[in-house]
């Protein structure tokens, strides 16, 4: 069986309100926190979405998009830097699993 | 909806539909809330209901055709990974084969919304029929309290009442922190990821490949290699036409190590075992979702307040101890035991500590508290680094000696398991390891 890539799986998940363009998220990170005193970086390596990522200069970036609600940036960050809510059922992003 | 609620239950999952079918059942008038578009939308496990509980809570839930259910489980497996090998320990009996099953796959998103056909059937058959309700896409963002009471919930501008709460929001547990039952932030420690992905087979090809018959089913554990050296394991369950394959890995210990979810899950599905097993599947979901460990220091002290009762995960229900990962079966005793709470509470008029404190009391001496506090021991020892690293490389190692025909003098297996012993362990290590399995068994 071919291994597949991130992106490949993520294609898979609905994600709700898709045709919004201007959707509330429902996490916010304050990467300045990330980016001055982290010594870790660790929400870079453990989201299962990949949603932080590190551009060339090594600087903590957040997308909010892939997010699957799994909560885990919200335990695995011990620098205070994430608020973590669930995302709105009208205004949100966020999941339906068809299988889960 | 202006009149009062006897309860409002936040969350239609395991626990909370449990709690609701209850109170329904109970003549209560309730309101359960859920703020995914339907209920299991938002929900993930691995996932098998152990224990016969469901059969109290739905008589004859296997005659239904279409219950939400997988397969019911005759067939265990344990299996240790080094790189190459696999070394299992396998059980299967027709004992398991009629209900009330002792075990039941299922995927949250079919299960859950089974379960809720329940709970509007209970309803609709109780004297509040019209005035019950299980609401969908609402988002309830916080308790409401007046002078130390909860009394109502907020979702958006509209606020209901009610002379009771249950929450069962699941392990991401904020409203619990709102309350003040637990802290507001939860570290790593006793926290674990879990990644799956739902890979679907020809029904004919999977029955064949997994020795099922009719509507029977397997689950099969994995530890070594499957995680990398980091703390935790692997699982493969069989649904009705595709498997449920993933990890659940340490938190603290995935981001001491610096290592990811996914690649982990690839390293896992590459093993040779692994792959042979899945070959000629199609990945049809990818999901994710954080479960507590079962480290009895992560419950909530207190799972009440004056107006309020939590339970399943958002009180971090769950538990592995090496026997099986229970969790929604705990889900559904306690969401049971809530409502039965609150029932009594409904009856004497009075929903303070005093009424309330004897959930707590029912739950601590239910097998749910039992086995948490009697297999700690278990828990901990699971934590062991040689759980995940030398034990398996020894097993797997003496596998390979023992196995395998030379065509010389035979050395007595005695001698292949000091030899693998000494390759991968020590003596001391496996005296410890034994101490500690015996202590928690």
């Amino acid at each position: 069986m071919k291994i597949a890539t991130l992106s490949e799986r993520l294609s898979l998940v609905s994600y709700r309100n898709q045709g919004l363009s201007d959707f509330q998220p429902h996490i916010r990170v304050d990467t300045e926190i990330c980016n001055s005193v982290c010594p870790h970086h660790c929400t870079t390596y453990v989201c299962p979405a990949n949603c932080y990522t590190k551009d060339e200069q090594g600087l903590v970036h957040f997308q909010v998009e892939d997010c699957i609600e799994c909560g885990t940036c919200m335990y695995a960050c011990d620098q205070g830097a994430v608020t973590w809510e669930f995302p709105h059922p009208e205004n949100g992003r966020g999941v339906t699993w068809n299988f889960g | 909806m202006d009149d009062k609620f006897d309860c409002i239950v936040v969350g239609a999952g395991v626990a909370g539909l449990s709690a609701a079918l209850t109170l329904a059942r109970n003549n209560l008038k309730f309101l359960l809330i859920e703020k995914g578009k339907f209920p299991g939308s938002k929900n993930v496990s691995g996932g098998v209901l152990w224990g016969s509980d469901l059969a109290k809570l739905v008589p004859s839930y296997w005659e239904d055709p279409n219950a939400g259910w997988e397969r019911f489980i005759n067939h265990r497996r344990l299996t240790f990974l080094d790189k190459e090998s696999s070394f299992s320990i396998d059980f299967k009996s027709t004992h398991f084969n009629s209900p009330p099953y002792s075990g039941v796959v299922v995927l949250r998103s079919r299960f859950d919304r089974w379960l809720a056909d329940k709970v509007e059937q209970a309803i609709a058959e109780s004297d509040y029929a019209m005035d019950s309700f299980l609401a969908t896409n609402i988002l309830v963002e916080e308790l409401v309290e007046e002078q130390g009471k909860v009394v109502g919930i907020r979702a958006g501008n509209e606020t209901f009442y009610a002379d009771s709460v249950i929450l069962a929001e699941g392990v991401n547990n904020l409203l619990t922190r709102q309350a003040g039952l637990q802290s507001s932030y939860v570290p790593a420690d006793h926290i674990l990821t879990g990644v799956k992905e739902v890979i679907r087979f020809d029904r004919k090809q999977l029955e064949d490949r997994f020795q099922l018959n009719g509507l029977s089913g397997m689950s099969n554990e994995f530890v070594g290699y499957a995680t990398n050296g980091v703390e935790g394991g692997g699982f493969l369950y069989t649904n009705r036409d595709s498997i449920s394959l993933g990890l659940v890995l340490g938190l603290k210990d995935l981001r001491n190590k610096g290592q990811t979810p996914y690649d982990l899950l690839n390293h896992f599905k590459q093993h040779p075992v692994i792959s042979d097993t899945i070959r000629g599947g199609e990945i049809v979901e990818y999901s994710a979702h954080v479960v507590s460990s079962g480290d009895r220091r992560l419950i909530p002290e207190k799972l009440y307040k004056p107006g309020l009762l939590i339970c399943g995960e958002a009180a971090n229900l769950l538990m592995n101890a090496g026997r099986a990962i229970q969790g929604m079966d705990y889900a559904m005793r306690s969401g049971i035991m809530a409502a039965e709470t609150v029932v009594k509470a409904k009856g004497k008029g009075d929903f303070g500590n005093s009424t309330l404190k004897k959930y707590q009391e029912a739950l601590d001496e239910s097998y749910v508290m039992k086995d948490i506090r009697n297999f700690q021991d278990a828990v901990e020892l699971l934590h062991d680094p040689a759980i995940r690293e030398s034990i398996p490389n020894l097993i797997c190692d003496f596998g390979r000696n023992f196995f395998q025909i030379r065509n010389e003098p035979t050395r007595k297996a005695r001698h292949l398991f000091s030899q693998s012993v000494r390759r991968h362990s020590s003596w001391r290590e496996l005296l410890k390891i034994g101490f500690k399995g015996a202590k928690s068994m």
